[in-house]
């Protein structure tokens, strides 16, 4: 579990980025944090796993406290961080070794640092690349290696923070198929940073960063009928509840809380097509 | 463009060459190195030369590939004979002519230098071209760990090694985007002296300076968040294994020494052939 | 006149055993003053076709004239090149000088102008892009955010008045606000400077906004060309490609395949709302 207790950040320019956050994420949970460019959320992400301390407050993860510094490993194992360039978090030059370079920083001995890395790569579905080089890799592929380093230390939270920003559609849908089944199957807690709001339809909750503190915490379904209070402060809702909208406030459908394409399309079959 | 650049020039085939420990492989380039400097007659060079084709063919390596490497020496090799030919004065005078001046010693000298640099040469790109540079690094760093003691950073070194490799064929790709870029604002690259090209180059050279820095700061937030903290406690994912074939490689390149030894000590030819130049040449020794 | 690409083929390292056909026998005009939308996955050939158009790259085979000048003809290329303003996806690869003002007006100043002109463009392009000129003007460019960089990258090719604007990707990695106002600013450079703009994008909801021609990319030839009505009509078929359509587009299908009578051609959440008004009534229902 982690937990965010009262936590102010300000760097050492002297320019606050997070002010007054608690936060308390579960066990198993997927969320979404969303904010525009410079809210704080990227900062937010560098307190999970303690690359930033906060000037105030306390993170604590499983109860360790991201200031300890004893527990500095235990924690960073505990919480897998991708981040959002791909060429930079790739460390050696054969995929299968740099799958390993958590692992042999924790002292996991070989055999069974084998047998992560190949289920790493399984799991991302990278495992014909074991050998390959990095640079000759897409985007999208870079950044389910970075995941598989993530997934050989056996996280137990995976933190992308917006992994999925410098990618193209299809590199970006894969990563986010794949955490969801990571969510799903290995029960390991998501915590996806991002832009997209269409990543944010099917979490289980979605916390909206404005200005360094937490303007919104609630369901998609909540978070997405708020679509002005969203588009204030410069961010958007997915095109279906757009359209949505559009239909409600032209009184020809209400699609009630649908946020995908097909709750629409189901929505307005039932309620224009009466046959 | 640059996508296919292979470092190190690394050849993918399976030989029994490749297969070697890659600190047995930098363990044979120093025997073979000492080897081709104790040699002090010019005719036992056949004879490393032989052993180098022997090497080659092990290594499943095609020759012109290993003659790559001295390619880029055209210019140095035909350099460094003339200046040992005309440079150094001992032995007998072979040849003379205004204040150019042959002698046996200057012969030698020049032969055996140049000898010595395609062997050296030749040799070393043996290994590049068996072992990968991943392998080489790890070879190093472990052939190396003993300095540890002294305080010498060796997992430090071979870690910058690793990561210069992983990042040079990312920097070369990002150094043409940026030509391209400042290109496409029209910046002239080609015209004018050493001094305008010079400063053409900034606006490519500082935004891939700046670049760097960023992929610098964000690597080493990536490491740390994947709990490294230096090669305290490290363990590895490949164990390097020492087999027959690494005591038996070792045992022939002693072997090549010893040969190299004998040989030269028991059959001194190059006498004899200096004096049947000089007989030739009429001149009395 | 008008950008005129004939039968073009690009081949990386041509002849080697590593050939590898990029671009394959495309053909395509670009019109004076139009917006150009070009869509295709990575690796369909965007980048090496669009870095054609002012000649970084030269053709295998077939020509590229930009207005009328050959871009494969060393002298002829420069005279091209200028006309052709070339903004790149990361902004990083561009920005260098000591400040936001020398960093825009090199571009101007390798055109050779003269320095009350360059001035004068280089205000006018801040302008354009929204930065502020005694706010910016004196600032590093390396101590901007990543929009004000994007920006300040964008009013270094605006400065060219180029008569061509083309941009890969110019939106990446902004958030929605961000896109916004890229996109809102490029259609205001079209209106003040009238040029024509050639956008490369992944996102298709953003060249529908804006577009007047979709040209489809897909393995290094053209797969479809036309309006925005009629490519997005081809949802399906884009989404099977592996592209993303944009959302109307493929609502307004599938509520076709569950027996709605819908007008071709919809691609806005807009339309598409129009569209289905006409059911509201009840008078459409079979």
């Amino acid at each position: 579990m982690l937990s965010i207790k009262n936590v102010s950040f300000t760097y050492d320019s002297g320019t606050p980025a997070l002010s007054d956050v608690s936060l308390e994420i579960k066990d198993g949970e997927f969320v979404c944090i969303v904010g525009h460019n410079g809210s704080g959320k990227s900062t937010l992400a560098k307190l999970f796993n303690g690359l930033l301390l906060p000037s105030s407050g306390t993170v604590e993860v499983n109860g360790m406290d991201t200031a300890d510094d004893e527990k500095t490993l235990d924690i960073r194992r505990l919480v897998g961080m991708v981040f959002q360039n791909p060429d930079n978090q790739i460390v050696t030059t054969v995929v299968r070794e740099d799958v390993a370079f958590g692992p042999e920083n924790l002292g996991i001995p070989t055999d069974e640092m084998i047998i992560r890395v190949d289920e790493a790569l399984k799991a991302v579905g990278m495992e014909s690349y074991a050998e390959s080089a990095p640079h000759m890799l897409s985007g999208g592929q870079k950044q389910r290696i970075a995941i598989a380093g993530m997934l050989a230390m056996e996280p137990e939270i995976l933190v992308l923070d917006e992994a999925t920003a410098m990618l193209d559609p299809m590199g970006r849908a894969d990563i986010i198929r794949i955490v969801r089944d990571l969510n799903r199957e290995k029960h390991i807690t998501v915590i996806m940073i991002t832009q997209y709001m269409e990543e944010a339809v099917g979490v289980d909750r979605v916390i909206v960063i404005n200005n360094g503190s937490i303007e919104m915490d609630g369901t998609p379904a909540e978070i997405f009928s708020h679509g002005d209070e969203l588009r204030a402060i410069g961010l958007d809702v997915p095109p279906a509840v757009e359209l949505r909208e559009l239909l409600k406030s032209r009184g020809i459908a209400d699609c009630g809380s649908a946020m995908t394409l097909e709750e629409i399309s189901d929505n307005l079959c039932r309620s224009l097509l009466k046959n | 463009m640059f996508k296919d650049i292979t470092l190190g020039q690394y050849f993918p085939v399976d030989s029994v060459a490749h297969r070697l420990d890659p600190r047995t492989k930098l363990v044979l380039l120093i025997l073979y190195i000492v080897a081709v400097f104790i040699v002090k007659d010019i005719w036992v060079f056949g004879f490393i030369i032989a052993f180098m084709l022997f090497m080659t063919a092990m290594s499943k390596v095609p020759l012109n590939y290993v003659l790559k490497a001295i390619k880029p020496m055209k210019l140095l090799l035909p350099l460094m004979f003339l200046l040992n030919l005309f440079m150094i004065k001992s032995g007998h005078i072979l040849f003379s002519w205004k204040f150019i001046t042959v002698t046996t010693g200057g012969l030698r000298q020049a032969l055996f230098i140049v000898l010595r640099l395609i062997a050296l040469v030749t040799g070393a790109s043996l290994l590049t071209l068996t072992t990968t540079p991943v392998s080489l690094t790890e070879g190093l760093e472990r052939l190396l760990s003993p300095l540890k003691a002294v305080k010498f950073p060796v997992h430090e070194l071979a870690m910058m090694m690793t990561i210069a490799l992983r990042f040079i064929p990312t920097l070369l790709e990002e150094a043409d985007k940026i030509m391209k870029a400042q290109l496409a604002r029209g910046a002239d690259l080609e015209s004018g002296n050493i001094f305008k090209k010079a400063k053409a180059m900034i606006p490519i050279l500082i935004p891939l300076f700046v670049n760097s820095f960023r992929r610098a700061e964000e690597l080493a937030l990536a490491m740390e968040s994947r709990c490294y903290h230096g090669g305290e406690g490290r363990t590895r994912l490949k164990v390097l294994k020492f087999h027959m074939r690494d005591l038996w490689a070792v045992l022939i390149f002693a072997a090549l020494i010893a040969v190299v030894v004998i040989l030269q000590n028991t059959f001194p030819i190059d006498r004899y052939a200096a004096d049947l130049i000089l007989g030739l040449l009429g001149k009395k020794q | 006149m008008p950008i005129v690409i004939e039968k073009l083929t690009y081949t990386y390292q041509s002849g080697s055993v590593n050939a590898f056909t990029a671009i394959m026998d495309v053909s395509l005009t670009i019109h004076d003053g139009e917006f150009v939308g070009l869509i295709g996955h990575t690796g369909s050939g965007k980048s090496t076709l669009i870095q054609q158009l002012n000649g970084l790259m030269q053709p295998t085979s077939g020509k590229v004239l930009v207005d009328g000048f050959d871009m494969s003809d060393k002298k002829q290329r420069a005279k091209g090149r200028a006309l052709v303003g070339m903004v790149f996806q990361y902004p990083d690869y561009q920005l260098f000088d000591e400040t936001v003002y020398k960093d825009i007006s090199f571009g101007p100043k390798n055109m050779k102008l003269a320095p009350d002109e360059i001035d004068r463009r280089v205000r006018e392009a801040m302008r354009l892009v929204g930065l502020d000129f005694d706010e910016f003007a004196e600032k590093s460019p390396f101590e901007l955010s990543g929009g004000e960089k994007r920006r300040t990258a964008l009013a270094g090719i605006i400065a060219m008045y180029p008569k061509y604007l083309v941009l890969d990707e110019p939106m990446a990695g902004l958030d929605p606000a961000g896109r916004r106002a890229v996109l809102a600013m490029i259609d205001d450079f079209r209106k003040q400077l009238g040029c024509a703009v050639v956008m490369v994008s992944h996102s298709m909801d953003d060249i529908a906004r804006s577009a007047d021609k979709v040209i489809v990319l897909r393995d290094g030839a053209i797969f479809a060309s036309g309006t925005p009505a009629e490519i997005f009509s081809r949802s399906d078929e884009l989404y099977e490609m592996g592209l993303e359509p944009p959302f109307a587009a493929r609502m307004a299908s599938e509520l076709k395949r569950h027996g709605f009578r819908l007008p071709g051609g919809i691609y806005t959440n807009e339309a598409l709302a129009d569209a289905l008004a006409a059911y509201k009534g009840g008078d459409l229902n079979v």
